[in-house]
């Protein structure tokens, strides 16, 4: 080897020394932090380290009830699980459901009780003590002066013991004003029930063990009722059976979830489905189908409504009708349900109750496969009474407008959002002095309120639930916190045990419970009371109690007689007629209907908060944040409206902007729009996205049930000339010729 | 005039072996760091001592650290687990006299950890103790140290080298550790 | 040579095993999925999966590990829509365990088509070479807004920056029901102890997930269903769900 000159040496003591200085360096800076242990301070009692703990609880996000399993690890929430002990779900659980954890979790949750300062909208921080005071007195002053009846609250489907604690409240506050608004709220059905089979509380329809189902529009795979229960059941009814395959029938102007599933789906005129159920009453007596002692009366009743008569108001030919009409007494045990936009016209309740007499003719009352009525609900009562339809709203509206109303108490609803501004709801609550409300999230309606007492949410609540739908047997859901409050929020039924205090008087005496633990408690030892299976290792209360918190939920799943029913009083068969709908707008001016549509996720908005479902594409559509108004493509072709387009919606009571989509599935002579998007408030995932149907919907009433008729208004299409390019996941929606579907079709 | 191939090549010999000694210091400089300048025996908030513990009053490993046969974290013991002792147990010791404080303020004590590894990794303490391996074999003779050292590298090459010798069931499938 | 080439003809057979240990399929009955991407959900609460954001879905950058896909026939008012969920397929020959340069991909001896985060350096050649399209590539390191973070699931690696990432069966839940099963004393996991959380959740269920070497399992007597077919079966990838056709009642 030849000589290194000094240089060179020095160059390459050098560029070692550097190198190993750069390698140290390295490793110093790429070191992981220094990791902490930190040990609990005592044993816990309910975990181990790296084992989840589960606990079963209510889900609260839609009103079916469904129970859940959630897991936790280490006090956290990690997983919600249909609750498998749960009847409704049976171990299954929607998208709606298992997006929860985002309404825990939600970075724009209110952490502490909030007061107005200035203008309604801005807030400032309070301590639990004095918003308890400052409402505490003013209720206890309004009791003392003997203007308890000036206080209003207004809750959002609330049922189960905590509803009987608002209820109770309110009572020896000396109000009788205390009402559940829910948009979804099936006013119709519950008339269109009372009208035809005499019932309060809504049947359990039993598509499990149908064979048919002809459904009017509803939704019942999406957000009908209790949607889990019946997609499990329409699961059953395709496969699982081994002799038989049930078959669907849809019936709607707009294609549904539900309708997507269907066997055969008719687009029928808007408001039309009532009279279409007619002419298939009309058909089943007069071609024989039905032979009892009330035929005649039937007949007489469903004269007007033949398969001619109608085809031409539905736009659904005579002779499909009549084949229905067969089909559907032929493939019995079978259903006749209706929903969406069957529920949402002036004639809804009528229409309603023309679907009843389907299944009433069809022999399926109270049978296998068919409409069995529920048995009274484990006490307290189903608080029916108390669920407002729109027209009983508009009462409460009234008054807060004439300045009848000095605290309105809010607790999970949100009208200023789910109400038309056309009902006046908002101005209404501007004459309101005290506006107080029990929100977790800052929505619209919150936004106006001026105190904030924020409630924990459904997964840090205790409570319990008897679900409506019932199943046909009773039962009741415990809720109860699956993790501690992550902050500054007490329980609902808490605050109220608390203002009760604050209140005191007679309060106090009626109210004696101090943590809404012991006050459900208490309430339960009446269930136990009620109880018929006792020799069972249900044991003393305590052990009844700790027996169904693990469990999460108590049933009686006993043999029972079935309920008689005696048929159709005379009188009501006489006065069963149903009206053509009736629209605002005319139809030179509003060439369309706009059908606004409840979507799986969003429900009436308030799935909108909630990332894991904005970013949920569309069943139907696949588009993500944003909402639509979708039009028929032959329609679009010949307004030259594209994809994506913006078109401004015009009805009599005002006008949107919104992308178009060309929806292969609609009316040509109809436009539709999702509810939920468009909200003003409500946190940073819902917040300035979109634009919501509602608001521009005009505020006529079904008469007969109080409905809001959502599906009434007439509407103008107007193109913008500007573009926002829908966001969807979708490219192109046909197969093409490609084997993805197999469609070499099966046979049955 | 041209020149060999060999012979272009040439005139980067030296800039070439200056980037080889370099490149040779930076891989030195880093080992030395990961080993020489790595404390695998950080100092701890009291200076708990193992030998005394185990070697000198005979405490079994999974009388602390109960949860290591059966879950996957092997748990440090609750403040309330030392005090159920040191309540009357050597309370004029100056590191007895720090836990002490700890559970007055209701405090957990912030050790460091020096056994751990990456968030990626599934590692379950129950399924290692129940297939009978001591816990000597990768923390070391623990009951000999005053303060606890990490002697395992606890890296991928090491523990894949157990599984293999040791013919554990898919243990070199990567799903097996790899979340 | 005989003993090379008896080694080279276990490359002739489907698969690069000869048995596996478990084979984890899954059937998803076509007739009964409503459409209503309860699965889609959950298998976003259960692994980690980030909210992208408008932005990326624009960009088509969208991470979703199960998608429901739609697909219309025939025109108003004759028109039907058939939904599809589709992840991925854990093809016994997949294409897209070949190419991947570092072997982050690979076939398990349960079946599974493996994806390991932390030897994949982001080539995205697998995602290329899968058919179904079920693969997807972290653009960026998603993060949560605080607190949402709490809810992650602590089985399950946050995938940063760089990585593929793709459907796993619930590898998470199928290690622990292989866990417990070790703890009853070295047992096989038996039918209905492991589902992933999509089939977990689907109301209608229309999904059924097990072990097809179990014979008495459901997915076995499920998989030799008449109604069953494999997606693109033509290309030759083995795939390891089956899905049963709707029924189309007119024939």
């Amino acid at each position: 080897m030849e000589k290194i000159n000094r240089r060179d040496f020095l160059k390459f003591i050098g560029a070692g020394g550097i190198g190993a200085g750069a390698g140290l360096l390295y490793g110093e800076s790429t070191r992981k932090t220094v990791e902490l242990l930190i040990p609990q301070v005592v044993t816990p009692e309910d975990y181990s380290p790296g084992i989840a703990t589960w606990y079963n609880t209510v889900c609260r996000l839609c009103s079916a009830g469904c129970g859940i399993s959630v897991r936790t690890r280490e006090g956290r929430a990690k997983k919600i699980e249909g609750n498998p002990n749960h009847p409704v779900n049976q171990g299954r659980l929607c998208a709606l459901g298992q997006a929860g954890l985002n309404a825990l979790y939600n970075p724009d949750r209110i952490r502490t009780p909030l007061r107005r300062t200035g203008d309604r909208g801005n807030f400032a921080p309070i301590d639990w003590d004095e918003a308890l005071t400052l409402l505490g007195r003013r209720l206890g002053n309004l009791k003392i002066k003997k203007q308890g009846s000036s206080v209003y609250l207004l809750a959002g489907g609330l049922r189960g013991h905590i509803d009987t604690l608002f209820y109770t409240f309110m009572q020896a506050l000396g109000s009788d004003h205390y009402l559940h608004y829910e948009f979804t709220h099936p006013a119709a059905l519950y008339a269109a029930n009372r009208m035809i089979f005499n019932q309060d509380i809504l049947p359990y329809y039993d598509i499990s063990n149908a064979s048919y189902v002809l459904s009017f529009g509803a939704d019942y795979l999406g957000t009908w009722l209790s949607p889990v229960h019946y997609s499990q059941a329409y699961g059953h009814l395709r496969q699982g059976r081994t002799d038989q395959r049930g078959k669907c029938v849809q019936i709607e102007p707009r294609m549904s979830l539900t309708g997507a599933s269907a066997d055969e789906w008719i687009a029928c005129r808007p408001g039309s489905e009532g009279l279409l159920a007619m002419a298939m009453v009309h058909v089943i007596v007069n071609d024989g189908l039905y032979r009892g002692p009330d035929r005649n009366a039937w007949l007489e009743a469903t004269g007007p409504y033949t398969p001619e008569a109608v085809a031409a108001q539905a736009d659904v030919a005579a002779d499909v009708i009549t084949r229905l009409a067969h089909e559907f007494i032929r493939n019995q045990p079978g259903l006749a349900i209706g929903g969406g936009s069957a529920a949402s016209h002036t004639n809804a309740a009528a229409s309603l109750a023309a679907i009843n007499v389907l299944n009433y003719l069809a022999g399926n009352l109270n049978t296998p496969g068919g409409v069995i009525f529920n048995p009274d609900p484990v006490s307290p009562a189903s608080p029916v009474a108390r669920q407002a339809s729109y027209a009983r709203l508009q009462e409460w509206i009234e008054a807060m407008a004439g300045g009848g109303v000095d605290v309105l108490i809010t607790h999970a609803v949100n009208p200023v959002f789910t109400l038309p501004p056309a009902a006046g709801f908002t101005e209404a609550l501007a004459k309101v002095p005290m506006v107080v409300s029990l929100s977790s999230f800052m929505d619209e309606t919150t936004a106006l309120a001026d105190l904030v007492l924020p409630a924990h949410t459904y997964l840090e609540a205790w409570g319990d639930d008897m679900p409506e739908p019932g199943v046909g047997f009773p039962v009741a859901t415990l809720s109860q916190p699956v993790v501690k409050p992550l902050y500054d929020t007490r329980d609902a039924g808490d605050i109220i045990l608390s203002l009760a205090h604050q209140i005191g008087g007679e309060l106090p005496v009626v109210l004696p419970w101090t943590r809404i633990e012991d006050y459900l408690k208490d309430s339960w030892k009446h269930i136990y009371g009620q109880r018929r299976i006792t020799a069972d290792s249900g044991g003393n209360f305590d052990e009844f109690w700790n027996a169904a918190l693990a469990a999460g939920v108590w049933g009686e799943n006993i043999t029972r007689e079935p309920l008689r029913f005696d048929g159709v009083a005379e009188d009501r068969i006489r006065a069963l007629q149903v009206p053509p709908p009736a629209f605002a707008g005319e139809e030179k001016d509003h060439p369309f209907v706009l059908l606004p549509y409840l979507t799986q996720a969003f429900h009436d908005g308030r799935g909108a908060n909630l990332p894991w479902l904005q970013e949920l594409p569309d069943p139907l559509t696949s588009i993500v944040y944003g909402a639509w108004v979708e039009i028929n493509p032959a329609t679009a072709k010949r307004f030259g409206i594209r994809e994506g387009d913006i078109v401004e919606v015009q009805t009599p009571s005002g006008s949107l902007r919104a992308p178009a989509f060309l929806y292969p599935a609609i009316r040509p002579d109809v436009i539709a729009m999702p509810i939920g998007q468009g909200h003003s408030q409500y946190g940073r995932y819902a917040r300035g996205r979109g634009a919501n149907p509602l608001e521009i919907l005009s505020p006529l009433v079904d008469e007969a049930s109080g409905a809001l008729a959502w599906s009434a208004t007439r509407a103008g299409i107007r193109k913008t000339g500007e573009r926002a390019p829908l966001i969807k996941t979708d490219g192109v929606t046909r197969t093409l010729g490609r084997q993805i579907l197999d469609d070499k079709p099966a046979h049955t | 005039m041209s020149i060999s191939v060999r012979d272009a090549l040439l005139t980067f010999k030296t800039p070439a072996l200056i980037g080889l000694v370099g490149v040779t210091g930076f891989i030195a400089g880093y080992l030395i760091d990961m080993t020489i300048f790595t404390d695998t025996a950080p100092k701890q908030p009291i200076d708990f001592s193992h030998r005394i513990h185990v070697s000198d009053n005979g405490i079994p490993c999974l009388h602390c650290h109960n949860y290591a046969d059966t879950t996957p974290a092997a748990g440090v013991p609750s403040v309330s687990k030392c005090m159920g002792c040191h309540k009357t147990i050597a309370t004029d010791r100056p590191e007895v006299m720090k836990l002490a404080g700890y559970w007055e303020n209701q405090e957990p004590i912030p050790w460091i950890k020096v056994h751990d590894v990456p968030d990626f990794v599934y590692f379950t303490h129950k399924r290692h103790v129940l297939a009978g391996l001591e816990c000597q074999v990768c923390h070391g003779p623990v009951e000999t140290m005053d303060r606890i050292a990490r002697v395992s590298t606890l890296k991928m090459p090491w523990c894949v080298e157990c599984h293999t010798e040791r013919k554990v069931e898919h243990g070199r499938d990567c799903w097996t550790c790899h979340k | 040579m005989g003993k090379l080439t008896d080694k080279l003809k276990q490359y002739l057979k489907p698969g690069y095993y000869d048995k596996f240990d478990y084979h984890w399929t899954m059937t998803i009955d076509l007739d009964r999925c409503t459409g209503c991407e309860a699965c889609v959900v959950a298998c976003q609460a259960e692994n980690n999966l980030p909210i992208v954001g408008e932005k990326r879905f624009r960009e088509r950058r969208e991470i979703k590990w199960l998608r429901v896909e739609r697909y219309w026939e025939g025109e108003y008012p004759d028109v039907k829509l058939r939904f599809i969920p589709m992840l991925c397929q854990h093809c016994d020959q997949a294409p897209c365990e070949t190419p991947c340069p570092v072997a982050a991909t690979y076939h398990n001896q349960d079946g599974l088509n493996t994806q390991i985060y932390n030897r994949c350096i982001g080539t995205r050649t697998c995602a290329v070479y899968c058919p179904y399209e079920v693969r997807y590539f972290n653009w960026f390191s998603y993060t949560w807004d605080e607190p949402l973070e709490q809810q992650l699931n602590p089985d399950v690696t946050v995938r940063e920056k760089g990585v593929m990432e793709k459907c796993t069966f619930c590898i998470q839940r199928i290690r622990q029901a292989k866990d417990r099963a070790k703890d009853d004393g070295r047992r096989r996991v038996r039918d209905g102890e492991v589902t992933p959380a999509c089939v977990q959740s689907c109301p209608a269920e229309a999904m059924v997930f097990g072990d097809l070497n179990d014979p008495e399992s459901r997915v076995a007597k499920l998989a030799k269903n008449a109604r069953g077919y494999k997606v693109l079966e033509e290309l030759n990838t083995a795939p390891s769900i089956v899905y049963l056709k709707k029924v189309n009642p007119d024939g």
